[in-house]
C-alpha cells in the first residue's frame, strides 16, 4: 500500500505513507498484570486509535504500570489550509537579523522583559534576553540590534509598565506560566490594559512567553505575539524586527 | 465585556446578532479577541458556540479565518493591523454561516475598524471583549456597554453579586462636574498629572510618579501641597498607588478625589470604588461609559451551577438601574428597544 502524499489529510507516518501509525507511552496507576494490559489497550481505543496494540510493558514501582503501544490514527489535517501570515515565517540567523535591523530600523530595538505578578520562574526569560541563551544560541542582549532591559520575576505590572516608557521601549516581552487559574491570565491581561491606558499600544509591541502560551491564546490576551516551548532567541527576534520594520513602513 | 472567562459573552453576542437580525439592522462585528472558535484556549474540554452570522454582515477579523469560513464575502478593506492570528480584513458577507471573529486588539484599533464598518453602512457593530479585558468599552472607543457575569466567578451566589457590584461600580463612575466650571477646568488640563488646590498654581508630578509611588513618596507630594483636594492622573491609575495614598492620607487625616479619564484607567482588584470612597479617596471620571445591561450565565463550565433567577434576584437588589438578563432562560423576551 504505496499512496502519494495528500497535503489536504495528513496522518502520522511510519512504514508507508497514510499509514498513521502512532508510537506512545503512558503510565497506568495500577499492578503489573494482564488486566493492567487489558485497560491500556481498552484507553488506547477510547482515544480513539485503531489497531491498538502492547509492545511493551513493565513494572515502574509497585502499583504502578508502564505501556508502550501503537496505535493507527485515523484523523486526518489539512495541512494545506495552514498558510499565511503566521505561518509561513522563515526565522532569520543572528547575523540577519542584525542586518535586517540596520537596514530597516538604523537604530536599536530596546527590549523590555519580565515574569509578571506572583510568577517565581524568569527562566524563559533569562533564556531570551541574557547574552548566555540557551542550546548555544545567544539572547538578544548578544546582538548587535537590541539593548536589553531584564528586570526579572515577580515584576508588578505597574513597575514594568513605567520602566518601558522610561526607556521608550519598542517591545514589551512577559512570560507567565499560564494555568486554568484565573489569577494567572488576569497578570497578563492586566499589563495589556495597563499599557492601553497610559496611551501606549500602538507604540509598542506586546509578546507573552510561557510553556503554554498559544498564537490563539495570546490573542485572546491582547498580545501582539505568543511563544512557547521550542523558541529560540532568533525565533523572538524575527519576529521584533520583522513586526517593527512594517509598523515603520505603514504606520497606523 | 466579560468579568472573567466563560461568563458568556460569545452567547450574548449571538443573542444580540439574533435579535438585530430580526429587526432588519444591518451588524458589524469585530473581536478584541476571538470568538466563535470550537474550543476553549485554556480548556480544550469546554466547547464554544459558533458565531453564525447573517448575509449582508459587516465583519472584521483575520484573512485567514474569513477563508477558513468559506463564506462568499466581498472585500472591502486590508487594514495594517496584524495579529498574531493574521492581517485583519473588513469584509460584507454574501452569505450567511458561522465564522471566527479576530479583529484588532488594541483599543485605537478597535475604534478604526469600527469606523470603517459604519461607514461601509452598518447600522451598528457589536465589539467582543475577551477573557477580562476592558479597554475596549472607553468611551473612546464604543458608545455603550453590555457586562457578562456569571457562577465562574465563585460557587458562592453571594460572592458573584459581590465581585459583579464592584465591577459594575467601576464602570458607572460617574462624570466629574459635568457641564460646570469644575468639569471645564478639569477637561482642559486632560492629559496631565496634577496636584489641584483652589486658588493655587497645580502641581505637576514627576513622569511615571503614579505608577511606581509608594506611601513615602504620595506622603512628600502632599506635605507640599497642604491644600490640594484633587489629583488628575494622565494614564493607569493601579491598585499600588491608592495603596500608598489611602496610607499617606490617613497618616495626614486627609481626603482627595482622584480624577482619570475614564473607567478603563483605574485598575482595582481587592475593593470597588465604594470601598474607596469610602476610606477618603472618591475616583471620578472626566467621561463615563453608559453601562446598557449585565448578562448572567448561572453555569460554571466543567464545574457547578447556580439558580438563575435567585442569582439575577440577587443581582438586581445589589446593582439597581441596569437590565439584568439570563439570555438563555425561558423567561427571556429580548431586549427591550
Amino acid at each position: 500500500m504505496r499512496r502519494e502524499l495528500d497535503l489536504t489529510a495528513v496522518t502520522p507516518y511510519a512504514d508507508h505513507m497514510g499509514d498513521g501509525l502512532v508510537q506512545m507511552s503512558f503510565t497506568l496507576p495500577v499492578p503489573y498484570s494482564l488486566a493492567a494490559r487489558k485497560a491500556a489497550l481498552e484507553l488506547a481505543g477510547k482515544m480513539g486509535f485503531e489497531d491498538p496494540e502492547v509492545v511493551h510493558y513493565e513494572q515502574l514501582t509497585a502499583g504502578y504500570t508502564y505501556f508502550v503501544m501503537y496505535g493507527r490514527c485515523v484523523q486526518t489535517v489539512d495541512f494545506s489550509a495552514l498558510r499565511g501570515e503566521g505561518f509561513d515565517i522563515e526565522y532569520l540567523s543572528e547575523d540577519e537579523i542584525d542586518r535586517f535591523a540596520e537596514e530597516h530600523i538604523g537604530r536599536r530595538i530596546v527590549v523590555v522583559g519580565a515574569s509578571t505578578g506572583s510568577d517565581t520562574h524568569s527562566v524563559g526569560i533569562d533564556a531570551m534576553l541574557n547574552l548566555k541563551g540557551y542550546h548555544g544560541h545567544h539572547g538578544l542582549e548578544g546582538y548587535r540590534a537590541f539593548e536589553t532591559h531584564n528586570l526579572g520575576s515577580q515584576v508588578p505590572n505597574s513597575v514594568l509598565v513605567a520602566k518601558a516608557i522610561e526607556v521608550g521601549a519598542d517591545v514589551i516581552l512577559v512570560s507567565q506560566t499560564v494555568t486554568q487559574r484565573n489569577l494567572h491570565i488576569h497578570n497578563l491581561t492586566e499589563l495589556v490594559e495597563m499599557v492601553e491606558a497610559e496611551g501606549r499600544r500602538r507604540e509598542m509591541i506586546l509578546a507573552c512567553g510561557g510553556p503554554r502560551v498559544t498564537n490563539e491564546l495570546a490573542k485572546e490576551l491582547g498580545y501582539d505575539a505568543g511563544f512557547s516551548k521550542g523558541t529560540y532567541p532568533n525565533h523572538l527576534a524575527t519576529f521584533i524586527v520583522r513586526e517593527l520594520a512594517a509598523r515603520v513602513s505603514a504606520p497606523r | 465585556m466579560g468579568l472573567a472567562k466563560n461568563t458568556g459573552k460569545t452567547v450574548t453576542l449571538i443573542v444580540l446578532l439574533q435579535e438585530l437580525g430580526a429587526a432588519g439592522r444591518t451588524v458589524g462585528v469585530t473581536s478584541v479577541g476571538r470568538d466563535g472558535e470550537e474550543h476553549d484556549v485554556i480548556d480544550s474540554r469546554i466547547e464554544k458556540p459558533r458565531v453564525r452570522l447573517l448575509s449582508g454582515s459587516l465583519v472584521a477579523t483575520t484573512d485567514d479565518l474569513l477563508r477558513a469560513s468559506g463564506i462568499p464575502h466581498e472585500l472591502l478593506e486590508r487594514t495594517a493591523v496584524r495579529t498574531p492570528l493574521g492581517r485583519v480584513l473588513i469584509a460584507r458577507l454574501r452569505g450567511s454561516g458561522a465564522i471566527e471573529v479576530a479583529g484588532p486588539a488594541a483599543a485605537a484599533d478597535v475604534r478604526m475598524v469600527s469606523d470603517a464598518m459604519l461607514a461601509h453602512g452598518a447600522d451598528q457593530v457589536l465589539i467582543d471583549g475577551a477573557i477580562d479585558r476592558r479597554a475596549a468599552s472607553s468611551p473612546e472607543v464604543s458608545d455603550g456597554l453590555v457586562i457578562a457575569t456569571g457562577a465562574i466567578l465563585s460557587r458562592d451566589p453571594a460572592e458573584v453579586v459581590a465581585r459583579t457590584r464592584d465591577a459594575v461600580e467601576l464602570v458607572r463612575l460617574a462624570e466629574v462636574g459635568r457641564g460646570g466650571d469644575d468639569g471645564l477646568a478639569l477637561r482642559a488640563v486632560a492629559g496631565r498629572s496634577l496636584l489641584l488646590a483652589q486658588d493655587r498654581e497645580p502641581v505637576e508630578l514627576e513622569p511615571r510618579f503614579v505608577l511606581t509611588s509608594d506611601a513615602a513618596a504620595i506622603g512628600r507630594l502632599l506635605d507640599a501641597s497642604p491644600e490640594a483636594r484633587r489629583l488628575t492622573v494622565a494614564g493607569a491609575l493601579p491598585e499600588s498607588f491608592l495603596d500608598g495614598l489611602l496610607l499617606a492620607l490617613r497618616q495626614r487625616r486627609r481626603e482627595l478625589a482622584v480624577v482619570v479619564a475614564d473607567p478603563t484607567r483605574a485598575f482595582l482588584t481587592r475593593h470597588g470604588p465604594g470601598w474607596y470612597a469610602a476610606q477618603g479617596v472618591q475616583i471620578e471620571v472626566l467621561s463615563e461609559i453608559s453601562l446598557r445591561a449585565v448578562t448572567v450565565n448561572p453555569v460554571a463550565p466543567r464545574s457547578h451551577t447556580l439558580d438563575s433567577a435567585e442569582l439575577r434576584a440577587l443581582l438586581r437588589a445589589a446593582i439597581p438601574g441596569v437590565p439584568i438578563f439570563d439570555v438563555l432562560h425561558p423567561e427571556y423576551r429580548g431586549a427591550p428597544r
